[in-house]
This record gives structure tokens, C-alpha cells and sequence, in this order.
């Protein structure tokens, strides 16, 4: 338990319903000072909405969120002037130039880092002067966070930061917000990759169908399984006899088309079992990995359906 | 106050950038001036008109010492000459071929006016001279609807030009009523106080087209910029989220609001002082706007068409319905306004169109104030009409206008 003073934001029975649809359906979870806060899930999980209402776009149905240490129904003025919003869609007035762009949004906030010293920070010194249309998915994106970090922000919310972004911007980004972390803000984060979530985050929060389904470190959550070892191998022409004999040489086996998956506290013995099952019915196991379970591993214990599905 | 001033500057600063935005509202306004300036512009003025105009004369000689008809095919004949060598005349004169039968030749004309090829066409009727014997000596004209002693004068009613004509050929026959007196003996030319006919587009008191038209245009600019380019703006931020991004900062919705109508009003600038430099310098135009009416119709005029566009914005779900509901009202608010030519002749279904369209009193209010147009409606009408309009625009903006995508 935390005490209080940790805790940057907290978040109480928050609801939100689109006609019959729960979007969000009474979710409460904490927020500590300087971390990466994750909220993963599927799309549709009603992460969106979710940071959508604290970062004062949407208004809750239900529930209330404290917030540098202030009870609100709906986010403040003077919240918003504290806090850093990187949204889904990195889209700007085409015909505005990049310096203009941050300009634009820094005299919207009281207190705001120099045009300079964010496109520094966010490596787009060399693009000041150019205009939005021209710049590619990756700049946009870094020009996104600059706008969300203008006003030296002690929370700030990244939903689906690297949607989208090729391999290199999806790094680049991942170190900015290191970045963040290390400069002790907070960061709370949505992402539907795993990946993503495994590397960046203190504290993860799964959500599904507009609830949070488990919440805790990303350790915690693998640990959670009470399964130290995923073992996954692909298998041709398996038949229902088989994958009930693959059963026997570990937990939870399942088969995913041609893939097969295993967890295991005895990985000796399901090895043993596996090697001998494959000698006996000719059926080579192809690709072999073992490896620690992962959240993809967490949310299909807990779901039964993959993140991606 | 820093936030409202660069959403006003970033809405001036991509307006201007945007090459289409540019185009519709700048480039166009400046076409369709120099366009309507040159065609029909050289209309009123001294020795560059030239309409082509019929007379008739099917009045038979008089008994009487005087032929009045010839008096008047004699006006028309000097009216009609160069004013100077080299320069052309105020109008071509279409006449019977000698031989030709008049009744035939004014049949032939009157085709010639409805399909646009003669401005105005003048008939001297049958019993002309009588009627003007009998008018002169204090008789009557003539039994009631005899043409007698009156010279018919056809025109093709909401043709500028035609309208112009007609108008011209009243003041030669202004003329003309002199000469008869002096001609028939009873008129004292010496004892006469003297006067001057002075066309449409002469000298100190010249009401050139160009003067006519500038308003007009320069409303037009303000008409486009804010019916496609205000519902264009904001829908097209909100659709594709970038007004989202100023919601999640600490900038409210009217200080939005506040930026983007002086952002507006700033292009409503840019738009009249490049047609009032284009107006004066390229095409003459002297119309001022130093005085305060003018100037407060020009602002009214730019805050009705705002209005319009957040009208727009607010109705319809998506930037593309927005355009399309734009170009609905688009041709029936400019044409239906009086602003190119006029819509005094039109039918009851249209002239409701035009009483409802706040462009007609703007464009009324303006042209008025500023001494190149006639007074229809009252001065409190030009001005409440346009504010009525803005009211109501304002409440179904504020109630309707979603400021989020929904979902």
C-alpha cells in the first residue's frame, strides 16, 4: 500500500456509457508520482475513453478523480495547466510552420518552455521552420509530443504513442519517455503492444470490456500466472488426439493454427515428454522457444482471447 | 489574450497560405471585379458606351406646321454621333432601311431586344404628332390608352445595360421636350434658364460601374470567405481532431472563438483593402469609404457572413456536408441580392428569396451609404435585418455546434 502523498492521481468508480455500450464501467485504480502508469488492452477496451475523461475532453457519468491532491468531477482549468496531453492523431494546421505550431500551443498555458528548447528536446531543431504538411508520420509525432510537453507538464498522458510509427520512431519514442520517467514525471501511458508495456512500465492496469481485469507491475502480472515457463513450438497436421496428449507434458497447452503453446513449472520434464511424444509420431517441433510468459500470456489466461484479436 | 491572438493569427496566417482558401476568397472576388469591370464597366462612361439602340418612327406627318417626330429622330441622330473624332458614339442607332416596312422592322427589333442584341428600343406610335399638338395647346392626349404623343420606350427588365439604356433615352427625351417647345414657337429659348444634360458617367457627378460594382464585390469576398471558409475551418479541425488537441490545454471554447472571428475578421481585412487598391488603381473606381455608415456595414457585413458559416458548421455533421450546404446557399444568396444586377423585376416566389436574404440589405445599406445605390428599404432595416440574422445564427450556433467528434 502507498501512502497517500505518493499518489499523483486517483481515480474512483470513473463510468462512462455511449447509449447501451459501457465504454468505461466503473473502474478505479491509482496513479503514483514519477512512473509509467499503463493502461493495455485491446481496442475497444475503453482505454481511450477512459484517458479521454482525465485528460477533460469527455465528461464522466459516474465516479470522481483526484488529482494533485483535488477532488474533481471533471478536469480543471488549472489541472490542464499542469498536465501534457499526447492525443492518438498527430494532426496540425497543414499550412502552420513548426515553430509556429509550438508557439500556438505555448501561449495557451501560463508557464511554457522556450519554442527552442522543445524542438531541441524533441530533435526538431532542423524542421523549425518547416511546415506541418511536409513532415513525415515520425516528425509529426515528435512535433506532438513538443506540443504536449511545452508547459514542462508534471503529468502527462501518451495514449497510443507509437501507433502507427516505424520500428526506429517507435524507439525514438520509448526513449523520450524514459526521458520523462527519469526527470521524474508522470506518465500514463495507453498502448494496445505488449511490448510496449513490458518495457516502459512501473505499474500496468489490463483492461477489457470497459473494466480493469488485473493491475500490478509488469512482474507481478507474469508472476500472477503461478507459471515460470512458456514453452511453444509449431507443429504440422496435429490431430484432436494429439493436442490432448500434449497436454499431459504441460499446463494450459493450447493451439493457436500451426502453433502450439505449453506452460510449465517443469520444463525438464515437459522437454523430456515433448522430445519423445515428436520421435514417436514423427511430427517434428519446429521453431522451438522457451521463453518467461509474457502480458500476452497474462491477457489470454485472463481473457481467453489474444490482445491483437 | 496571448492565446486568442495567435488562434486569430493562425487562422489569418493558414488562410493565406492555403492556395485554395486564397484563390476563393482574394483571387476570385479580384477575377469577377475585373471581369464585370471591363465588360460591362465601359457602361457610363462618356464616349465608350456604345448600346445598340432602335427607333421607329410610325408616325405619320402632321397636318401641323411642325413634325414632332422628326424633332425626335433628330435628338437621337445627334445623340448618337462620336462626341469626339476617334471616339465612339453613346449608342448605335438601328433604323428601317429606307423602303423597309416599319411595323416588320419593329417586329424584327423586338426579337432583337428579348435575345439581348439591342439595349432599348424607341417607337415613335402612330397619332404622335397629334397628341403632342393636342398635349401642347392644352388637350388632352387622347382617349384613355392611346399611345398618342407618347414616345414607348421597350427595355429588357434585370439587364444592366438595358436598364442603363432606357435610363439615357429618358434624358435625351428630357431634351427633347425643350426643343419641341422652342421648335413649335412656344418656348423662349433666349428667356430660358439654361441647363445641361449630363449622362450616367460624366464628369464631377459620374457614377461609373466600377463604383457600383466595388461593394458589391468586396461583400462577395466577405459572403465566400464566411460560408465556405468558416464551417471549412472549423469542421475540417474538428473532424480530423486538431480542435481536440487545444481542448486538452487550458484554452476555453470562447477564447477560441474570440481568436477565430478576429482571425476572420483579419482576412475580411485582407480582402478589402486589396479590392479597394485593385478597384482604385486598376479600374478607377473613386468610391470612398472614409465615413462611419459605410464602415459599420462593412463590419456587420463580415460578422453576418461569420454568423452564416458557424450557422453551417453547426447543422450538418462532417466538413463535406458543410461545403455542400454552403454551395446550397451559395447561388441563391449572391444572385438574389441585388449585388450583380437588379431584382426589382422578379417574381413573387424569388423577391420573397430576396427579402429573406440579409445580403440584400447589406448590399443596399452599403451601396447606399456610400452614394452608388437607390434606397429600397429604410436605414434601421439594412442595419436590423443583418442583426436579426446574426441573432439567430448565434443561438443555433451555441446550442447545436459540437466542438468534439462525436462518437
Amino acid at each position: 500500500m502507498q501512502d497517500a502523498s505518493s499518489i499523483l492521481m486517483r481515480v474512483t468508480g470513473l463510468e462512462k456509457h455511449y447509449g447501451a455500450v459501457r465504454a468505461v464501467d466503473g473502474i478505479s485504480f491509482s496513479v503514483p508520482r514519477a512512473s509509467v502508469f499503463t493502461i493495455l488492452g485491446p481496442n475497444g477496451a475503453g482505454k481511450t475513453t477512459t484517458l479521454e475523461i482525465l485528460e477533460g475532453i469527455r465528461e464522466p457519468d459516474r465516479g470522481e478523480i483526484e488529482v494533485f491532491g483535488a477532488k474533481l468531477r471533471r478536469v480543471t482549468r488549472a489541472v490542464k495547466e499542469r498536465m501534457g496531453v499526447l492525443l492518438q492523431d498527430a494532426n496540425f494546421e497543414p499550412y502552420l510552420r513548426v515553430k509556429e505550431v509550438i508557439a500556438l500551443f505555448a501561449s495557451f498555458f501560463r508557464r511554457a518552455v522556450s519554442v527552442d528548447e522543445i524542438l531541441t528536446r524533441v530533435a526538431l531543431q532542423d524542421k523549425a521552420k518547416a511546415m506541418v504538411r511536409t513532415l513525415s508520420g515520425g516528425q509529426r509525432q515528435r512535433l506532438a509530443v513538443a506540443v504536449a510537453l511545452i508547459n514542462d507538464p508534471e503529468l502527462v498522458f501518451l495514449d497510443e504513442p507509437t501507433t502507427g510509427l516505424d520500428p526506429q520512431a517507435r524507439r525514438n519514442m520509448w526513449s523520450i519517455v524514459a526521458g520523462l520517467k527519469e526527470r521524474g514525471k508522470t506518465i500514463i501511458l495507453t498502448t494496445h503492444y505488449m511490448e510496449e508495456a513490458e518495457a516502459l512500465s512501473d505499474h500496468i492496469c489490463i483492461m477489457d470490456l470497459g473494466k480493469i481485469i488485473a493491475e500490478g507491475s509488469p512482474r507481478q502480472l507474469a508472476a500472477g500466472l503461478g507459471r515460470e515457463t512458456i514453452v511453444e513450438f509449431v507443429a504440422d497436421h496435429l490431430d484432436p488426439g494429439d493436442v490432448d496428449n500434449l497436454k499431459t507434458f504441460g499446463q494450459g497447452a493450447r493451439t493457436d493454427g500451426e502453433v502450439v503453446t505449453l506452460q510449465t513449472n517443469d520444463l525438464v520434464g515437459t522437454m523430456e515428454g515433448l522430445l519423445a511424444w515428436s520421435r514417436e509420431r514423427g511430427i517434428p517441433l519446429a521453431n522451438m522457444a522457451v521463453r518467461q510468459p509474457n502480458l500476452e500470456d497474462v491477457f489470454l489466461a485472463l481473457t481467453g482471447r489474444r490482445l491483437r484479436e | 489574450m496571448k492565446g486568442i491572438l495567435w488562434v486569430a493569427r493562425v487562422q489569418l496566417v493558414t488562410a493565406l497560405r492555403e492556395r485554395e482558401t486564397l484563390f476563393w476568397f482574394v483571387i476570385f472576388p479580384v477575377f469577377i471585379l475585373a471581369l464585370l469591370a471591363s465588360v460591362v464597366g465601359s457602361i457610363g462612361k462618356e464616349g465608350e458606351m456604345n448600346f445598340d439602340l432602335t427607333l421607329v418612327n410610325l408616325a405619320k406627318p402632321s397636318s401641323a406646321s411642325v413634325d414632332f417626330a422628326a424633332i425626335v429622330e433628330r435628338a437621337f441622330e445627334e445623340t448618337g454621333k462620336p462626341p469626339a473624332p476617334g471616339k465612339q458614339p453613346l449608342f448605335t442607332l438601328h433604323r428601317p432601311a429606307p423602303g423597309e416596312d416599319s411595323q416588320a422592322f419593329l417586329v424584327r427589333e423586338e426579337k432583337a431586344l428579348r435575345i439581348g442584341r439591342r439595349a432599348v428600343v424607341v417607337v415613335l406610335p402612330e397619332g404622335f404628332n397629334e397628341g403632342i399638338l393636342g398635349r401642347a395647346g392644352g388637350a388632352a392626349a387622347g382617349p384613355s390608352g392611346s399611345t398618342g404623343g407618347r414616345v414607348l420606350v421597350y427595355y429588357t427588365k434585370g439587364s444592366d445595360a438595358s436598364e442603363i439604356a432606357a435610363s439615357i433615352v429618358e434624358q435625351v427625351l428630357a431634351g427633347v421636350d425643350q426643343r419641341i417647345l422652342a421648335e413649335s414657337g412656344r418656348f423662349q429659348t433666349a428667356a430660358s434658364v439654361p441647363t445641361e444634360t449630363r449622362w450616367v458617367g460624366v464628369g464631377a457627378t459620374e457614377i461609373a460601374y466600377v463604383d457600383f460594382l466595388l461593394p458589391g464585390v468586396i461583400l462577395m469576398g466577405f459572403f465566400l470567405s464566411g460560408l465556405f471558409g468558416v464551417p471549412g475551418s472549423v469542421l475540417f479541425a474538428r473532424d480530423r481532431k486538431i480542435l481536440q488537441r487545444y481542448w486538452v490545454t487550458p484554452l476555453e471554447v470562447r477564447q477560441y472563438l474570440a481568436g477565430f472571428s478576429l482571425g476572420h475578421l483579419g482576412l475580411c481585412v485582407c480582402q478589402f483593402f486589396l479590392l479597394l487598391v485593385i478597384g482604385r488603381y486598376a479600374f478607377g473606381a473613386k468610391v470612398l469609404f472614409a465615413e462611419l455608415v459605410p464602415v459599420l456595414f462593412l463590419v456587420l457585413s463580415a460578422v453576418t457572413f461569420l454568423a452564416f458559416g458557424f450557422f453551417i458548421a453547426a447543422v450538418v455533421r462532417t466538413a463535406n456536408a458543410g461545403m455542400a450546404l454552403a454551395n446550397l446557399l451559395n447561388m441563391p444568396m449572391l444572385f438574389l441580392s441585388g449585388l450583380f444586377f437588379p431584382v426589382r423585376g422578379l417574381p413573387l416566389v424569388l423577391k420573397a428569396i430576396v427579402y429573406a436574404n440579409p445580403m440584400s440589405y447589406l448590399v443596399e445599406g452599403l451601396r447606399t451609404s456610400l452614394g452608388v445605390g437607390a434606397r429600397e428599404f429604410p436605414l434601421e432595416v439594412t442595419f436590423g435585418v443583418p442583426l436579426l440574422w446574426i441573432a439567430v445564427c448565434t443561438v443555433v450556433a451555441s446550442r447545436r455546434l459540437q466542438w468534439d467528434v462525436g462518437r
